[in-house]
């Protein structure tokens, strides 16, 4: 089960996830060779509190099903991984569609405080050129299990 | 430009970890003379410098141990070798992006097996990695993975195993035969993680009963 802190989501194993990235990951990382730029950089990400963690999940997972994901077929089939891509972009949105942000007048500072973060990913993410970028966001998934995986308890 | 590796003289540049002991492999080419040296460098992934590896410069090893440089284990790696000969960079090859928490393999655990009349005791050491925490101490797998947990099975005789697991590090297997032969395998599973060590294994004989001789 994931806790992003009050936000629960069951019904999805983690391990799975890493599995359907883990058979794309050689794939899709080589097609990457800008190493200078993170997008999902340790501001984003690092020191996220409970409270702060369902704002930026349901962010960041419906900006890769809405804008990495939906224009990433064209590699897909190209790479053959159809599966793989099929199992970890079914699971997003299961994960998203269980997520239910609260929208509490006194949740405000801690919302806002989620939304910066995620704006300086789509900050980094603009900067690029948007092939480049949603070749790197791709191969960024790792970098969000890996992210994903402190708020997962089996 | 570096030319890619067309002429055959620099394949696998991979990580290889285990208990988070981060070693850097490659391996020659066809192509490959014996004059020829390598450099390593690595960074950090999202940052622009690539660092020289002290100790990896002009090395004719095919190996470079980049536990410490690559120590972060929330955070992501490359590496990069070359190869020079006669002074000159001939070409390079980059690692694949490298997480030693999701790279590493654990290898088996440290086990005492100690023998009792009619039982087992089986002392499981903890494992120290190279990862030092924020006060500078080393970091055991018991500390890094919080679901690591133990399984010890005691195999009896081809048909009949006894089977304990747990967080902690001191079992006993009871209600033995004395004098009798028995196999311990001992592993530790990080399942978060699908992470699971080879079995350490212990033959160990139970001592014989003197209560009445």
């Amino acid at each position: 089960e994931f806790r992003f802190g009050p936000c629960r989501v069951e019904g999805v194993v983690l391990s799975e996830l890493w599995e359907a990235f883990s058979a794309m990951k050689s794939t899709v990382q080589t097609q990457d060779d800008i190493t200078s730029v993170r997008l999902l950089k340790s501001q984003v990400l690092h020191n996220v509190s409970d409270a702060e963690s369902c704002y930026l999940v349901h962010s960041l997972l419906k900006f890769y099903l809405n804008t990495v994901f939906k224009n990433y077929p064209s590699k897909v089939a190209k790479f053959k991984i159809s599966k793989s891509f099929s199992t970890l972009a079914n699971n997003f949105f299961v994960i998203v569609s269980k997520l239910h942000p609260s929208k509490d007048k006194d949740m405000l500072s801690i919302s806002e405080s989620a939304h910066r973060r995620f704006l300086l990913f789509c900050k980094a993410f603009k900067q690029m050129d948007t092939e480049a970028a949603l070749v790197k966001a791709f191969g960024e998934v790792d970098i969000l299990l890996t992210w994903m995986q402190n708020f997962y308890h089996l | 430009t570096l030319t890619e590796d067309a002429f055959g003289l620099l394949r696998y540049v991979k990580f290889h970890s285990s208990n988070f002991e981060n070693i850097l492999m490659w391996d020659s080419g066809p192509a490959s003379t014996p004059d020829m040296v390598y450099n390593v460098l690595y960074k950090r992934y999202g940052e622009t410098e690539w660092l020289a590896k002290a100790g990896c410069q002009r090395t004719k090893q095919k190996s470079c141990n980049l536990t410490m440089e690559t120590g972060n284990f929330t955070e992501f790696y490359y590496a990069n070798v070359s190869v020079v000969s006669s002074g000159i960079q001939i070409t390079s090859k980059r690692s694949e992006r490298f997480n030693s928490l999701q790279h590493t393999t654990i290898k088996p655990p440290a086990v005492t097996c100690i023998p009792q009349v009619r039982s087992i005791q089986m002392l499981i050491h903890p494992t120290f990695t190279p990862v030092l925490s924020e006060d500078g101490h080393q970091l055991t797998l018991e500390e890094i993975f919080q679901d690591l947990f133990y399984r010890l099975e005691l195999h009896v005789n081809h048909t009949y195993l006894m089977h304990l697991e747990g967080k902690q590090r001191e079992y006993e297997f009871l209600g033995l035969t004395p004098d009798t032969q028995f196999l311990g395998y001992i592993t530790i599973l990080a399942p978060m993680w699908s992470k699971e060590s080879a079995p350490y294994v212990c033959q160990v004989k139970t001592l014989p009963d003197r209560t009445w001789t």
